[in-house]
Protein backbone atom coordinates (compact mmCIF):
# COMPACT_ATOMS: atom_id res chain seq x y z
CA UNK A 1 0.00 0.00 0.00
CA UNK A 2 2.79 2.41 0.83
CA UNK A 3 4.13 1.88 -2.71
CA UNK A 4 0.79 3.10 -4.12
CA UNK A 5 1.00 6.04 -1.71
CA UNK A 6 4.50 6.98 -2.87
CA UNK A 7 3.54 6.87 -6.56
CA UNK A 8 0.38 8.85 -5.84
CA UNK A 9 2.43 11.45 -3.95
CA UNK A 10 4.86 11.78 -6.88
CA UNK A 11 2.04 12.11 -9.40
CA UNK A 12 0.44 14.82 -7.25
CA UNK A 13 3.83 16.56 -6.88
CA UNK A 14 4.48 16.75 -10.63
CA UNK A 15 0.83 17.27 -11.62
CA UNK A 16 1.28 21.01 -12.14
CA UNK A 17 4.50 20.48 -14.10
CA UNK A 18 2.74 17.99 -16.39
CA UNK A 19 -0.09 20.47 -16.97
CA UNK A 20 2.43 23.15 -17.94
CA UNK A 21 4.09 20.79 -20.36
CA UNK A 22 0.77 19.89 -21.92
CA UNK A 23 0.91 23.31 -23.63
CA UNK A 24 4.31 22.40 -25.00
CA UNK A 25 2.86 19.15 -26.29
CA UNK A 26 0.01 20.91 -28.07
CA UNK A 27 2.63 22.99 -29.87
CA UNK A 28 4.56 19.85 -30.81
CA UNK A 29 1.41 18.14 -32.08
CA UNK A 30 0.69 21.15 -34.26
CA UNK A 31 4.27 21.12 -35.56
CA UNK A 32 4.13 17.38 -36.22
CA UNK A 33 1.05 17.82 -38.38
CA UNK A 34 2.78 20.56 -40.37
CA UNK A 35 6.00 18.65 -40.96
CA UNK A 36 4.11 15.36 -41.08
CA UNK A 37 6.49 13.69 -38.66
CA UNK A 38 4.71 11.25 -36.38
CA UNK A 39 7.86 9.71 -34.98
CA UNK A 40 9.28 13.07 -33.96
CA UNK A 41 6.20 13.75 -31.86
CA UNK A 42 6.37 10.25 -30.51
CA UNK A 43 9.98 10.63 -29.30
CA UNK A 44 9.25 13.99 -27.73
CA UNK A 45 6.23 12.77 -25.81
CA UNK A 46 8.01 9.69 -24.48
CA UNK A 47 11.12 11.60 -23.41
CA UNK A 48 9.15 14.51 -21.90
CA UNK A 49 6.75 12.35 -19.91
CA UNK A 50 9.19 9.68 -18.75
CA UNK A 51 11.64 12.20 -17.40
CA UNK A 52 9.05 13.64 -15.09
CA UNK A 53 10.28 10.92 -12.71
CA UNK A 54 13.52 12.92 -12.55
CA UNK A 55 11.48 16.06 -11.81
CA UNK A 56 9.87 14.20 -8.90
CA UNK A 57 13.33 13.31 -7.54
CA UNK A 58 14.39 16.96 -7.83
CA UNK A 59 11.32 18.13 -5.87
CA UNK A 60 12.07 15.51 -3.20
CA UNK A 61 15.66 16.67 -2.95
CA UNK A 62 14.72 20.35 -2.66
CA UNK A 63 12.35 19.67 0.22
CA UNK A 64 14.49 17.09 2.06
CA UNK A 65 11.71 14.55 1.51
CA UNK A 66 13.92 11.50 2.15
CA UNK A 67 14.55 12.67 5.71
CA UNK A 68 10.79 12.72 6.30
CA UNK A 69 9.90 9.61 4.28
CA UNK A 70 12.36 7.57 6.32
CA UNK A 71 10.53 8.42 9.54
CA UNK A 72 7.42 6.72 8.10
CA UNK A 73 6.83 2.96 8.02
CA UNK A 74 8.05 2.67 4.42
CA UNK A 75 10.97 0.46 3.44
CA UNK A 76 13.95 1.99 1.66
CA UNK A 77 13.46 -0.55 -1.15
CA UNK A 78 9.90 0.73 -1.72
CA UNK A 79 11.07 4.35 -1.80
CA UNK A 80 13.55 3.55 -4.58
CA UNK A 81 11.34 1.15 -6.50
CA UNK A 82 8.48 3.66 -6.51
CA UNK A 83 10.56 5.99 -8.71
CA UNK A 84 11.15 3.19 -11.25
CA UNK A 85 7.50 2.20 -11.31
CA UNK A 86 6.57 5.87 -11.62
CA UNK A 87 8.77 6.29 -14.70
CA UNK A 88 7.32 3.19 -16.37
CA UNK A 89 3.79 4.36 -15.54
CA UNK A 90 4.54 7.78 -16.99
CA UNK A 91 5.91 6.15 -20.12
CA UNK A 92 2.74 4.08 -20.52
CA UNK A 93 0.68 7.24 -20.03
CA UNK A 94 2.79 8.96 -22.69
CA UNK A 95 2.25 6.05 -25.08
CA UNK A 96 -1.50 6.07 -24.52
CA UNK A 97 -1.52 9.79 -25.21
CA UNK A 98 0.82 9.81 -28.21
CA UNK A 99 -0.06 6.67 -30.15
CA UNK A 100 -3.54 7.74 -31.37
CA UNK A 101 -2.18 11.12 -32.51
CA UNK A 102 0.80 9.51 -34.21
CA UNK A 103 -1.57 7.05 -35.87
CA UNK A 104 -3.70 9.92 -37.17
CA UNK A 105 -0.63 11.70 -38.53
CA UNK A 106 0.59 8.53 -40.25
CA UNK A 107 -2.87 7.64 -41.54
CA UNK A 108 -3.97 10.99 -42.91
CA UNK A 109 -0.79 12.55 -44.17
CA UNK A 110 1.17 11.33 -47.16
CA UNK A 111 4.32 10.05 -45.48
CA UNK A 112 7.01 7.63 -46.27
CA UNK A 113 7.13 5.65 -42.99
CA UNK A 114 6.11 2.02 -43.44
CA UNK A 115 4.39 0.31 -40.47
CA UNK A 116 7.38 -1.95 -39.77
CA UNK A 117 9.70 1.02 -39.82
CA UNK A 118 7.45 2.80 -37.37
CA UNK A 119 7.52 -0.28 -35.16
CA UNK A 120 11.32 -0.14 -35.30
CA UNK A 121 11.36 3.54 -34.34
CA UNK A 122 8.85 2.84 -31.56
CA UNK A 123 11.05 0.10 -30.09
CA UNK A 124 14.16 2.18 -30.43
CA UNK A 125 12.70 5.23 -28.67
CA UNK A 126 11.14 3.25 -25.83
CA UNK A 127 14.35 1.28 -25.27
CA UNK A 128 16.46 4.42 -25.40
CA UNK A 129 14.24 6.14 -22.82
CA UNK A 130 14.39 3.08 -20.53
CA UNK A 131 18.19 2.83 -20.85
CA UNK A 132 18.70 6.53 -20.11
CA UNK A 133 16.51 6.16 -17.01
CA UNK A 134 18.48 3.08 -15.97
CA UNK A 135 21.64 5.19 -16.02
CA UNK A 136 20.17 8.40 -14.62
CA UNK A 137 18.15 7.13 -11.66
CA UNK A 138 21.09 5.59 -9.72
CA UNK A 139 23.17 8.72 -10.45
CA UNK A 140 20.39 11.02 -9.20
CA UNK A 141 19.89 8.84 -6.12
CA UNK A 142 23.61 8.71 -5.34
CA UNK A 143 24.74 12.24 -6.20
CA UNK A 144 21.59 14.37 -6.31
CA UNK A 145 20.13 16.51 -9.06
CA UNK A 146 23.02 18.91 -9.72
CA UNK A 147 25.51 16.21 -10.67
CA UNK A 148 22.66 14.25 -12.21
CA UNK A 149 22.00 17.12 -14.60
CA UNK A 150 25.64 17.11 -15.70
CA UNK A 151 25.36 13.44 -16.56
CA UNK A 152 22.10 14.11 -18.38
CA UNK A 153 23.84 16.69 -20.57
CA UNK A 154 26.67 14.22 -21.22
CA UNK A 155 24.13 11.59 -22.25
CA UNK A 156 22.63 14.04 -24.73
CA UNK A 157 26.00 14.27 -26.45
CA UNK A 158 26.51 10.51 -26.68
CA UNK A 159 24.00 9.94 -29.53
CA UNK A 160 25.73 12.66 -31.57
CA UNK A 161 29.09 11.09 -30.84
CA UNK A 162 27.84 7.64 -31.85
CA UNK A 163 26.31 9.06 -35.00
CA UNK A 164 29.72 10.49 -35.88
CA UNK A 165 31.32 7.09 -35.40
CA UNK A 166 28.66 5.39 -37.52
CA UNK A 167 29.23 7.88 -40.31
CA UNK A 168 32.97 7.18 -40.33
CA UNK A 169 32.55 3.45 -40.62
CA UNK A 170 29.30 3.57 -42.53
CA UNK A 171 29.69 0.44 -44.64
CA UNK A 172 30.38 -1.85 -41.66
CA UNK A 173 27.76 -0.16 -39.50
CA UNK A 174 25.11 -0.47 -42.16
CA UNK A 175 25.66 -4.22 -42.15
CA UNK A 176 25.50 -4.39 -38.34
CA UNK A 177 22.38 -2.26 -38.17
CA UNK A 178 20.56 -4.40 -40.74
CA UNK A 179 21.28 -7.41 -38.59
CA UNK A 180 20.24 -5.69 -35.37
CA UNK A 181 16.96 -4.70 -37.03
CA UNK A 182 15.80 -8.32 -36.93
CA UNK A 183 16.13 -8.42 -33.17
CA UNK A 184 14.70 -4.99 -32.55
CA UNK A 185 11.43 -6.35 -31.12
CA UNK A 186 13.49 -7.72 -28.22
CA UNK A 187 14.99 -4.33 -27.42
CA UNK A 188 12.35 -3.08 -24.94
CA UNK A 189 12.58 -6.37 -23.03
CA UNK A 190 16.36 -6.00 -22.81
CA UNK A 191 15.77 -2.39 -21.72
CA UNK A 192 13.46 -3.47 -18.91
CA UNK A 193 16.05 -6.02 -17.77
CA UNK A 194 18.64 -3.24 -17.61
CA UNK A 195 16.16 -1.07 -15.69
CA UNK A 196 15.58 -3.89 -13.20
CA UNK A 197 19.36 -4.25 -12.66
CA UNK A 198 19.56 -0.48 -12.25
CA UNK A 199 16.85 -0.61 -9.56
CA UNK A 200 18.90 -3.18 -7.63
CA UNK A 201 21.94 -0.89 -7.78
CA UNK A 202 19.88 2.14 -6.74
CA UNK A 203 18.38 0.27 -3.76
CA UNK A 204 21.86 -0.78 -2.61
CA UNK A 205 23.03 2.85 -2.92
CA UNK A 206 19.98 4.19 -1.07
CA UNK A 207 20.37 1.73 1.80
CA UNK A 208 23.86 3.12 2.43
CA UNK A 209 22.67 6.72 2.52
CA UNK A 210 22.23 8.80 5.66
CA UNK A 211 19.69 11.61 5.93
CA UNK B 1 8.48 0.27 30.52
CA UNK B 2 10.59 2.82 28.70
CA UNK B 3 9.37 4.34 25.45
CA UNK B 4 12.98 5.17 24.55
CA UNK B 5 16.20 3.63 25.85
CA UNK B 6 19.59 4.67 24.53
CA UNK B 7 22.77 3.02 25.77
CA UNK B 8 26.28 4.18 24.88
CA UNK B 9 25.35 5.59 21.48
CA UNK B 10 28.42 6.58 19.50
CA UNK B 11 28.59 8.26 16.12
CA UNK B 12 31.47 10.27 14.62
CA UNK B 13 31.28 13.12 12.16
CA UNK B 14 33.94 15.43 10.82
CA UNK B 15 34.98 17.52 13.82
CA UNK B 16 32.21 16.26 16.10
CA UNK B 17 31.00 13.05 17.68
CA UNK B 18 28.27 11.70 19.89
CA UNK B 19 30.10 10.13 22.80
CA UNK B 20 28.41 7.27 24.61
CA UNK B 21 25.05 8.99 24.77
CA UNK B 22 22.73 7.22 27.24
CA UNK B 23 19.30 8.18 28.56
CA UNK B 24 15.80 6.80 28.70
CA UNK B 25 12.27 8.15 28.43
CA UNK B 26 9.77 6.32 30.66
CA UNK B 27 6.39 5.62 29.07
CA UNK B 28 3.81 8.27 29.91
CA UNK B 29 6.33 11.08 30.31
CA UNK B 30 7.71 14.05 28.38
CA UNK B 31 11.47 14.25 28.05
CA UNK B 32 12.93 17.65 27.25
CA UNK B 33 16.13 17.27 25.25
CA UNK B 34 18.17 20.43 25.58
CA UNK B 35 21.52 21.72 24.45
CA UNK B 36 22.91 24.59 22.40
CA UNK B 37 22.96 24.52 18.59
CA UNK B 38 25.34 21.84 17.39
CA UNK B 39 25.42 20.01 20.75
CA UNK B 40 24.18 16.77 19.18
CA UNK B 41 20.40 16.86 19.71
CA UNK B 42 19.43 16.38 16.07
CA UNK B 43 22.16 13.80 15.46
CA UNK B 44 20.93 11.76 18.42
CA UNK B 45 17.35 11.96 17.15
CA UNK B 46 18.46 10.98 13.64
CA UNK B 47 20.27 7.93 15.06
CA UNK B 48 17.10 7.06 17.00
CA UNK B 49 15.14 7.09 13.74
CA UNK B 50 17.88 5.21 11.86
CA UNK B 51 18.32 8.19 9.54
CA UNK B 52 21.95 8.11 10.62
CA UNK B 53 23.73 4.82 11.16
CA UNK B 54 25.15 4.48 14.66
CA UNK B 55 28.68 3.19 15.07
CA UNK B 56 27.94 1.36 18.28
CA UNK B 57 25.52 1.44 21.17
CA UNK B 58 21.96 0.32 21.58
CA UNK B 59 18.75 2.17 20.72
CA UNK B 60 15.48 0.64 21.87
CA UNK B 61 12.06 2.12 21.16
CA UNK B 62 9.17 0.39 22.97
CA UNK B 63 11.81 -2.14 24.08
CA UNK B 64 12.65 -3.12 20.47
CA UNK B 65 15.85 -2.45 18.54
CA UNK B 66 15.26 0.33 15.99
CA UNK B 67 17.44 -1.22 13.27
CA UNK B 68 15.89 -4.70 13.55
CA UNK B 69 12.27 -3.59 13.97
CA UNK B 70 12.39 -0.33 12.04
CA UNK B 71 9.07 -0.49 10.20
CA UNK B 72 6.92 -1.82 13.05
CA UNK B 73 8.36 0.83 15.41
CA UNK B 74 7.76 3.59 12.85
CA UNK B 75 4.08 2.64 12.74
CA UNK B 76 3.79 3.85 16.33
CA UNK B 77 5.78 7.07 16.24
CA UNK B 78 5.08 10.57 14.97
CA UNK B 79 8.00 12.81 14.03
CA UNK B 80 8.13 16.59 13.72
CA UNK B 81 11.27 18.32 12.47
CA UNK B 82 12.03 22.04 12.57
CA UNK B 83 10.65 22.31 9.04
CA UNK B 84 8.22 20.45 6.85
CA UNK B 85 10.29 18.22 4.57
CA UNK B 86 7.60 17.64 1.98
CA UNK B 87 7.58 18.81 -1.69
CA UNK B 88 6.16 22.32 -1.72
CA UNK B 89 3.77 21.72 -4.59
CA UNK B 90 1.59 19.46 -2.42
CA UNK B 91 -1.27 20.60 -0.20
CA UNK B 92 -2.78 19.28 3.06
CA UNK B 93 -5.60 17.41 1.30
CA UNK B 94 -3.17 15.62 -1.02
CA UNK B 95 -1.07 14.64 1.99
CA UNK B 96 -4.14 13.02 3.54
CA UNK B 97 -4.46 10.81 0.43
CA UNK B 98 -0.79 9.83 0.74
CA UNK B 99 -0.89 9.14 4.48
CA UNK B 100 -3.99 6.95 4.13
CA UNK B 101 -1.88 4.58 2.05
CA UNK B 102 1.04 4.67 4.48
CA UNK B 103 -0.67 4.15 7.86
CA UNK B 104 -3.38 1.57 8.46
CA UNK B 105 -4.45 3.63 11.47
CA UNK B 106 -4.61 6.97 9.62
CA UNK B 107 -7.57 8.98 10.91
CA UNK B 108 -8.66 11.46 8.22
CA UNK B 109 -11.41 13.04 10.30
CA UNK B 110 -8.99 13.67 13.20
CA UNK B 111 -6.47 15.13 10.71
CA UNK B 112 -8.95 17.56 9.15
CA UNK B 113 -10.25 18.47 12.61
CA UNK B 114 -6.70 19.49 13.63
CA UNK B 115 -6.28 21.45 10.39
CA UNK B 116 -9.50 23.34 11.08
CA UNK B 117 -8.51 23.88 14.73
CA UNK B 118 -5.18 25.33 13.58
CA UNK B 119 -6.79 27.19 10.66
CA UNK B 120 -4.42 25.51 8.20
CA UNK B 121 -5.85 25.91 4.67
CA UNK B 122 -6.60 22.47 3.24
CA UNK B 123 -6.08 23.29 -0.43
CA UNK B 124 -3.22 25.79 -0.28
CA UNK B 125 0.13 24.52 -1.49
CA UNK B 126 2.85 24.14 1.18
CA UNK B 127 4.84 26.77 -0.73
CA UNK B 128 2.19 29.37 0.12
CA UNK B 129 1.97 28.55 3.85
CA UNK B 130 3.69 30.63 6.55
CA UNK B 131 6.28 28.99 8.80
CA UNK B 132 3.76 28.71 11.64
CA UNK B 133 1.19 27.06 9.35
CA UNK B 134 3.78 24.61 8.04
CA UNK B 135 4.68 23.57 11.58
CA UNK B 136 1.02 23.13 12.50
CA UNK B 137 0.50 21.00 9.40
CA UNK B 138 3.58 18.99 10.34
CA UNK B 139 2.14 18.37 13.82
CA UNK B 140 -1.28 17.38 12.45
CA UNK B 141 0.52 14.92 10.14
CA UNK B 142 2.48 13.48 13.07
CA UNK B 143 -0.63 12.98 15.23
CA UNK B 144 -3.30 11.68 12.86
CA UNK B 145 -2.24 8.01 12.89
CA UNK B 146 -2.52 8.08 16.71
CA UNK B 147 1.11 7.33 17.56
CA UNK B 148 2.27 6.24 21.01
CA UNK B 149 5.46 8.28 20.88
CA UNK B 150 6.14 11.74 19.48
CA UNK B 151 9.69 12.65 18.54
CA UNK B 152 9.94 16.40 18.16
CA UNK B 153 13.11 18.06 16.90
CA UNK B 154 12.87 21.80 17.58
CA UNK B 155 9.18 21.97 16.64
CA UNK B 156 8.68 25.44 18.14
CA UNK B 157 11.85 27.19 17.00
CA UNK B 158 11.22 30.37 15.05
CA UNK B 159 7.53 30.52 16.04
CA UNK B 160 5.83 33.34 17.89
CA UNK B 161 4.79 32.78 21.56
CA UNK B 162 1.07 32.51 20.75
CA UNK B 163 1.52 29.73 18.18
CA UNK B 164 4.04 28.05 20.50
CA UNK B 165 1.50 28.06 23.30
CA UNK B 166 -1.20 26.53 21.04
CA UNK B 167 1.21 23.82 19.98
CA UNK B 168 2.25 23.05 23.56
CA UNK B 169 -1.43 22.70 24.51
CA UNK B 170 -1.85 20.13 21.78
CA UNK B 171 1.10 18.14 23.12
CA UNK B 172 -0.38 18.31 26.62
CA UNK B 173 -3.67 16.96 25.23
CA UNK B 174 -1.72 14.12 23.58
CA UNK B 175 -0.23 13.28 26.99
CA UNK B 176 -3.68 12.73 28.52
CA UNK B 177 -3.28 9.10 27.46
CA UNK B 178 -0.94 7.46 29.99
CA UNK B 179 0.66 5.22 27.39
CA UNK B 180 1.82 8.19 25.32
CA UNK B 181 5.33 9.67 25.53
CA UNK B 182 7.18 12.61 23.99
CA UNK B 183 10.82 13.37 23.31
CA UNK B 184 10.98 17.12 22.82
CA UNK B 185 14.23 18.63 21.62
CA UNK B 186 14.49 22.38 21.97
CA UNK B 187 16.75 25.19 22.99
CA UNK B 188 13.72 27.23 24.07
CA UNK B 189 13.92 26.09 27.68
CA UNK B 190 10.76 27.94 28.74
CA UNK B 191 8.72 25.58 26.51
CA UNK B 192 10.25 22.61 28.26
CA UNK B 193 9.58 24.07 31.70
CA UNK B 194 5.90 24.08 30.72
CA UNK B 195 5.55 20.49 29.59
CA UNK B 196 8.61 18.33 30.37
CA UNK B 197 8.77 15.76 33.19
CA UNK B 198 12.45 15.03 32.64
CA UNK B 199 15.32 17.00 31.16
CA UNK B 200 18.30 15.52 29.34
CA UNK B 201 21.09 17.97 28.69
CA UNK B 202 23.59 17.31 25.91
CA UNK B 203 26.75 19.33 25.41
CA UNK B 204 29.51 18.69 22.85
CA UNK B 205 28.00 15.30 22.04
CA UNK B 206 27.94 14.16 25.68
CA UNK B 207 24.99 13.85 28.02
CA UNK B 208 25.81 15.96 31.08
CA UNK B 209 22.67 15.09 33.02
CA UNK B 210 19.32 13.38 32.60
CA UNK B 211 17.08 14.20 35.58
CA UNK B 212 13.50 14.81 36.62
CA UNK B 213 12.54 18.46 35.99
CA UNK B 214 11.34 18.86 39.58
CA UNK B 215 14.64 17.52 40.89
CA UNK B 216 16.44 20.17 38.86
CA UNK B 217 14.14 23.04 39.74
CA UNK B 218 13.46 22.27 43.41
CA UNK B 219 16.55 20.46 44.61
CA UNK B 220 19.04 22.83 43.03
CA UNK B 221 19.58 26.42 44.04
CA UNK B 222 21.76 29.33 42.98
CA UNK B 223 23.92 31.02 45.57
CA UNK B 224 25.30 34.45 44.74
CA UNK B 225 28.05 35.94 46.85
CA UNK B 226 31.71 36.73 47.20
CA UNK B 227 34.49 34.15 46.88
CA UNK B 228 34.77 34.24 50.69
CA UNK B 229 31.08 33.57 51.26
CA UNK B 230 31.08 30.68 48.81
CA UNK B 231 34.01 29.07 50.61
CA UNK B 232 31.63 28.60 53.56
CA UNK B 233 29.50 26.20 51.49
CA UNK B 234 30.56 22.54 51.77
CA UNK B 235 32.45 21.64 48.60
CA UNK B 236 30.43 18.51 47.86
CA UNK B 237 27.24 20.63 47.71
CA UNK B 238 28.60 22.81 44.88
CA UNK B 239 27.78 21.38 41.47
CA UNK B 240 29.16 24.20 39.31
CA UNK B 241 30.66 27.65 39.93
CA UNK B 242 31.06 30.66 37.68
CA UNK B 243 32.00 34.29 37.88
CA UNK B 244 28.96 36.54 37.76
CA UNK B 245 28.60 40.29 37.31
CA UNK B 246 28.81 40.95 41.06
CA UNK B 247 31.00 38.17 42.42
CA UNK B 248 30.75 34.42 42.21
CA UNK B 249 27.66 32.31 41.52
CA UNK B 250 27.32 28.66 42.43
CA UNK B 251 24.80 26.00 41.52
CA UNK B 252 24.29 24.04 44.71
CA UNK B 253 22.36 21.04 45.96
CA UNK B 254 19.80 22.50 48.37
CA UNK B 255 19.61 19.50 50.69
CA UNK B 256 23.36 19.59 51.33
CA UNK B 257 23.61 23.12 52.66
CA UNK B 258 22.40 25.00 55.68
CA UNK B 259 19.14 26.93 55.36
CA UNK B 260 20.85 30.16 56.39
CA UNK B 261 22.23 30.49 52.89
CA UNK B 262 19.67 32.32 50.81
CA UNK B 263 19.27 30.64 47.47
CA UNK B 264 17.58 31.67 44.24
CA UNK B 265 15.39 29.23 42.33
CA UNK B 266 17.14 28.25 39.08
CA UNK B 267 15.54 27.96 35.66
CA UNK B 268 16.56 25.23 33.21
CA UNK B 269 18.40 27.91 31.29
CA UNK B 270 20.40 28.85 34.40
CA UNK B 271 21.34 25.22 34.99
CA UNK B 272 22.37 24.87 31.32
CA UNK B 273 24.57 27.96 31.57
CA UNK B 274 26.22 26.68 34.76
CA UNK B 275 27.05 23.38 33.09
CA UNK B 276 28.36 24.98 29.88
CA UNK B 277 30.14 28.07 31.22
CA UNK B 278 30.85 27.15 34.81
CA UNK B 279 33.57 25.03 36.36
CA UNK B 280 33.50 22.27 38.95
Amino acid sequence: MSMVGLILKDLMTIQRQIKTQAFLLIFFIFMSFIVQQGSMLFSLVIILVTFQAITAITYDEQSGWDKYANTLPISKGDIVLSKYILSILLMIMGLIFALPIVWIILRFTPNNLAPEEFFLTFNLIVTLAICILAILLPIYIKFGSIKGKMVLIAICFIPGFLFGLINKQSSDMFFVLTNIKQFMFLAPIAGLLILWLSSLISTAIYKQKEF
Amino acid sequence: MNAIEIHDLHKSFEGFSLKDVSFSVPQGTVMGFVGENGAGKSSTIKCMLNLLKKEYGEILLFGKDIVEHELSIKNDIGVVFDDLHIPETLNATQLDKFMKKVFKTWDSSYYFERLRQFKVPEKKRIKELSRGMRMKLSIALALAHHPKLLILDEPTSGLDPIIRDEILDLFLAFMQDETHSILFSSHITSDLEKIADYITFIHNGEVLFSEGKDVLLYEYGIFKGSEEEISAIPEHAILRKRNGAFGVEALVQKSEINEVFSLEKPSIEDIMLFYVKGSV
